[in-house]
């Protein structure tokens, strides 16, 4: 939209109004996004807060500056469990990085046969797979454990890990299939007069242009494993293996003492990683047909 | 001898049909399922074994600790004719669909347009738009939420100045689903996410050509990004319908796992997670899972139909 | 082809762990054992620096695992259904029975005298661990119900804190005497929906929750009347509004003690530690208010959590053993303190009590002399008690609470629900 701003302002030639009306414009929109993120912030500060306040104020206090401040819950978070959070960290980044890879891998291949190879069948297992969204996990679990347990994964990252690589979130293929069906076909029907095979379409055409979407999945399967602590909670069975969503849920305990200050101080740093995978990420997300050149 | 030749010709042609046969298909349908490998094999054998299995619980007695007892259509017939939790959990749950989704994706796709504009700073208000979502539903969201909204919570306390005194929302049966469907709207990061790089998608020459046409801001919208937006947007749709139907962190957090006050949180899921590993009613509980996945797969499907009529693929 | 096998190991499994026994345990090559329990990093250290020092004095390598209640249930249902249960469980009064009936927890009769020495272990507490007449789980403390009380109001009041005469009549005196100090609390928590505080009152009228047999052991009239009487203090203004009472979702920090909202809640002995670590006010302990004067106290002594051994733990024996260390050696009940409860063995008991602090001596106190409060332990609840309580009890009392149902309502709809749900129980 700035590039093509200059052009307008030559056509119609009133470049003094306009701009004053470009100016207005961007002072209002700057203006509600300022406040909604003040909005969005208050959470944040909030829980900035907690985790540098007296244990005694966390629940009563309604002013988000505390009365005193201390460092105290984040040396006694970061060393209050058995293990230390450093173990927890690099556990989560392992399964998270893997997940990643695994879901980027083969989500995005079984979403291109979806959305552009023909086969047989391909309606039938494109309804399977959405209705692999539907199924409540609590109900798969027990049986999902039998399983994993035959094999011997319990008690190791594989449960948590395996089924990435084997495209299990259905979620992520939709959202590929979806993506690839706005990009043009003409692109791939060229490459195909031209002799090249799906597995080159595939890898030199559609995911380069679907770099947004493949950010996208990034962001979220990271997130979204950082974030999960079921899966971990029912898998993994020794504290040194724990993530760092299991090891905060382990300061609280609703029949007996907690630690809300070394949990809000952890809650503070596990956030930290997933903000700048977060901030890393969105860069490519803004990436995309327009940035690479291939236009139609 | 010259019959059985003839046989044998007449075998080898038949061979050489089916070899044909065999070989197109092959060319056909061989890519196709060669990308679909590694999801079939996840599909067959992660996901199918376990949903045929609760559909065999579903007509069980099982207690996760015995082995089950076959008790026919039991289940189905309790939860609807006997059964007042379930209907509970059903209005709580379609209310919280019906008021959550669209106000969201409506959230979303709004600050997804003003994030796309180019303006300055905008990967820093994208980040702060998402920071809610990085924070998901945890204990500090459920104590957070109780200080916002309880009698003496910052809300009330706002709305004195202005001589209202609220009630206390997060404890009142009334309006305790509503904080549920505002924490719900509030973390609008996922959409917003997706919306934006569906915008980016958008090739930017369409916009370019259309100004040179003296195309005007709002008709530009109406002609070419919600067009080429509709598979996002159905995306977005069916994803979170499906996820507030699936919807269970947040009560659970939020109400210690109870769906109270009086029921006015007891979510579909967390009625069936009381049910499962609450009281170990794992048969009951896959019961209930089997209608879930009827009740949303007839909504997907009603929304895959209907969906010819509105989304744009570029086919 | 892969799948077929698969699927095969899948229903072997599914159908409901056929092999919870028949699956090997796939820790069962060495010889250390698993030891899952809830609680917090409090309890934990605690329960650490016992199993290091088991495992110093000799015995096997323990493996402890910890979590959080609300976590624990469904790690232990999977784990349980998966065919891998730990080898030492902590069990709560209100699963015992429904581990116990369906064989996820062994009976450790063999064991008494052996493994376990239980000369000195108080009887009531081992009585409590009985299901059908087995012993399936070991005490790790008694504690008892008890009111949580600030004692900073009741001194700004001007009047003395309740105690083992107190009434539930005296509690609108109480009140009065509030507003006249200009406190804004109330005096009392809404405890109509405290399945506890009825027990109590229940059984100060002569009447229990449960018979031995697994039914109701009181009648329509007696819920109506409890109902009704919370109804009256609500109406009062002597115990907190619905609204408030609906905050309370479990947690130590949301009771309406904590949250300023009332100066009195029904609790437990042993969380008086656990409550003054978290209030500024002083805390103190009473019994629950009599229904009159010269009425029994109707508490009993509970216990507050038990060891049990899984049913297919490899060595039965060695965890009975592990168990036994728990609760009847003195070493390691100076690393434990009164943190689960206080111990149950007299001779732990008298070793214990000159080393602790000032709230855990209170709560000893209290548990050791409730005199003509104490009444006779009641029989285990059946089964489907906690569901009574959780799904039942509590949504009808907020119902009354929110004037969605009227006493006389609630009273016919407890009566009926409760019912209905125990003969669903099979």
């Amino acid at each position: 939209m700035t590039s093509e701003a200059p052009r307008l302002t030559v056509v119609t030639g009133s470049e003094a109004n306009n701009a004053w009306r470009k100016r207005t414009f961007s002072v209002i929109s700057h203006g509600l996004l300022i406040g909604a993120s003040i909005l969005m912030l208050y959470p944040l500060l909030w829980l900035l807060s907690a985790s540098f306040r007296p244990e005694n104020e966390i629940f009563n206090a309604t002013s988000l500056w505390p009365s005193s401040w201390s460092l105290d819950a984040y040396f006694r978070g970061w060393n209050g469990l058995r293990v230390s959070f450093s173990v927890f960290f690099l556990n989560s980044f392992v399964i998270a990085i893997l997940c990643v890879v695994g879901n980027l891998l083969a989500c995005s291949l079984a979403a291109f046969a979806f959305a552009r190879v023909p086969f047989r069948g391909r309606k039938f297992w494109f309804a399977m797979m959405l209705m692999t969204l539907m199924l409540p996990g609590q109900v798969t679990l027990i049986p999902q454990y039998v399983l994993f347990r035959s094999i011997g994964w319990i008690d190791t990252i594989l449960p948590l890990v395996a089924p990435k690589f084997l495209a299990v979130d259905g979620f992520f293929i939709f959202l590929m299939v979806q993506f690839f069906r706005g990009i043009p076909k003409e692109l791939d029907e060229a490459a195909m007069m031209d002799g090249c095979s799906w597995w080159r379409i595939y890898w030199k055409i559609m995911l380069p242009l679907s770099i947004p979407v493949l950010a996208t999945a990034a962001v979220f399967t990271f997130i979204w494993t950082w974030d999960d602590f079921f899966a971990p909670l029912i898998y993994l069975n020794e504290m040194k293996q724990y993530t760092v969503m299991l090891g905060l849920r382990t300061f609280t305990d609703s029949t007996g003492e907690s630690d809300f200050g070394g949990l809000f101080a952890m809650s503070v740093l596990s956030l930290v990683p997933i903000f700048v995978f977060f901030l890393l990420f969105q860069r490519l997300l803004i990436e995309g047909i327009a940035t690479t050149g291939m236009k139609r | 001898m010259t019959a059985r030749s003839m046989s044998t010709s007449s075998v080898n042609s038949q061979r050489a049909v089916n070899n044909a046969w065999w070989s197109r298909a092959w060319s056909n349908n061989a890519p196709g399922y060669l990308f679909l490998l590694p999801w079939l094999i996840g599909f067959l054998g992660l996901t199918i074994g376990p949903i045929i299995s609760s559909f065999y619980l579903s007509f069980t007695n099982f207690d996760l600790l015995t082995p089950p007892r076959w008790i026919g259509a039991d289940n189905y017939i309790r939860m609807f004719t006997n059964d007042p939790k379930f209907v509970a959990s059903i209005r709580v749950t379609l209310f919280f669909v019906i008021f959550s989704v669209p106000l969201k994706l409506a959230f979303a796709l709004g600050v997804a347009l003003l994030l796309n504009r180019g303006m300055r700073g905008l990967p820093l208000y994208r980040a702060l738009f998402y920071l809610p979502s990085l924070l998901g539903a945890s204990v500090a969201i459920a104590i957070l939420w109780r200080q916002l909204f309880a009698g003496d919570g910052l809300v009330n306390q706002v709305l004195a100045n202005f001589g209202i005194i609220g009630p206390s929302w997060i404890s009142n049966p009334n309006y305790s689903l509503w904080t549920l469907i505002i924490l719900s709207i509030w973390q609008f990061g996922s959409p917003m996410i997706i919306f934006l790089a569906g915008l980016r998608q958008i090739p930017q020459d369409m916009y370019e050509a259309a100004s040179l046409d003296g195309a005007s801001k709002s008709r530009m919208f109406w002609k070419i990004t919600l067009p080429l937006l509709t598979p996002v947007v159905f995306f977005n749709a069916i994803i979170q319908t499906i996820e507030a139907f699936k919807s269970f962190t947040p009560a659970f957090i939020i109400s210690g796992g109870t769906g109270n006050p009086i029921n006015s949180t007891l979510f579909y899921t967390l009625y069936l997670f009381q049910e499962a590993f609450g009281y170990f009613r794992m048969g009951y509980a896959s019961a209930l899972a089997w209608f879930l996945l009827l009740l949303v797969a007839a909504f997907t499907a009603f929304s895959f139909l209907t969906s010819k009529y509105w989304v744009h693929y570029d086919e | 082809m892969t799948f077929r096998v698969d699927r095969r190991q899948f229903l072997m499994g599914s159908t409901a762990l056929l092999a919870a026994g028949a699956l090997s345990p796939v820790l069962a090559q060495d010889s250390s054992l698993r030891l899952l329990f809830w609680g917090s990093q409090a309890r934990a250290d605690r329960t650490y620096g016992v199993t290091d020092l088991y495992t110093k004095a000799g015995g096997p390598a323990v493996e402890g695992e910890f979590l959080a209640w609300n976590d624990y249930w469904p790690k232990l249902a999977t784990q349980t259904a998966g065919g891998n249960a730990p080898d030492i469980i902590q069990m709560d009064y209100r699963y015992i029975v429904e581990y116990a009936n369906r064989g996820a927890i062994a009976p450790m009769d063999e064991f008494v005298g052996g493994a376990l020495q239980l000369a000195d272990f108080d009887a009531d507490q081992l009585e409590g661990g009985k299901v059908g007449g087995k012993l399936y789980g070991i005490s790790l403390g008694a504690n008892s119900v008890a009111l949580m009380i600030n004692t900073a109001d009741f001194e700004k009041a001007g009047i003395p804190v309740p105690g083992p005469t107190t009434t539930y009549a005296d509690l609108a005196a109480m009140a009065e005497a509030f507003k006249a100090a200009g406190i804004e609390k109330k005096v009392i928590a809404d405890g109509s929906g405290s399945e506890p505080m009825f027990e109590n009152w229940l059984r100060q009228r002569g009447k229990a929750l449960y018979t031995a047999d697994g039914k109701l052991a009181w009648e329509v009239a007696d819920a109506t009347e409890w109902f009704t009487m919370w109804a009256d203090f609500r109406a009062k203004g002597i115990c907190v509004s619905a609204e408030d009472q609906a905050l309370d979702t479990g947690p130590l920090e949301t009771t309406m003690l904590t949250l300023g909202k009332a100066s009195i809640i029904p609790s437990n002995s042993n969380q008086l530690v656990a409550f003054q670590a978290i209030n500024q006010d002083k805390l103190t302990i009473s019994n629950f208010p009599r229904i009159a004067a010269d009425a029994p106290g109707g508490h009993y002594r509970k216990p507050s959590m038990f060891f049990s051994i899984g049913g297919t733990a490899a060595n039965k024996e060695a965890a009975a053993k592990l168990i036994n260390f728990f609760v009847t050696s003195k070493e390691a009940s100076l690393v434990l303190g009164v943190e689960r409860g206080i111990p149950c063995s007299a001779g732990v008991r008298e070793a214990l009590a000159p080393t602790l602090d000032e709230q855990s001596q209170t709560a000893l106190n209290f548990v050791a002399n409730l005199g003509d409060l104490l009444g006779a332990l009641p029989p285990s609840p059946p089964a489907k008690a906690g569901e009574i309580d959780a799904s039942l009890f509590r949504t009808l009392s907020q119902e009354v609470g929110f004037g969605a149902r009227t006493p006389e309502d609630a009273g016919n709809a407890l009566f009926t629900g409760a019912n209905d749900i125990l003969s669903r129980a099979s």
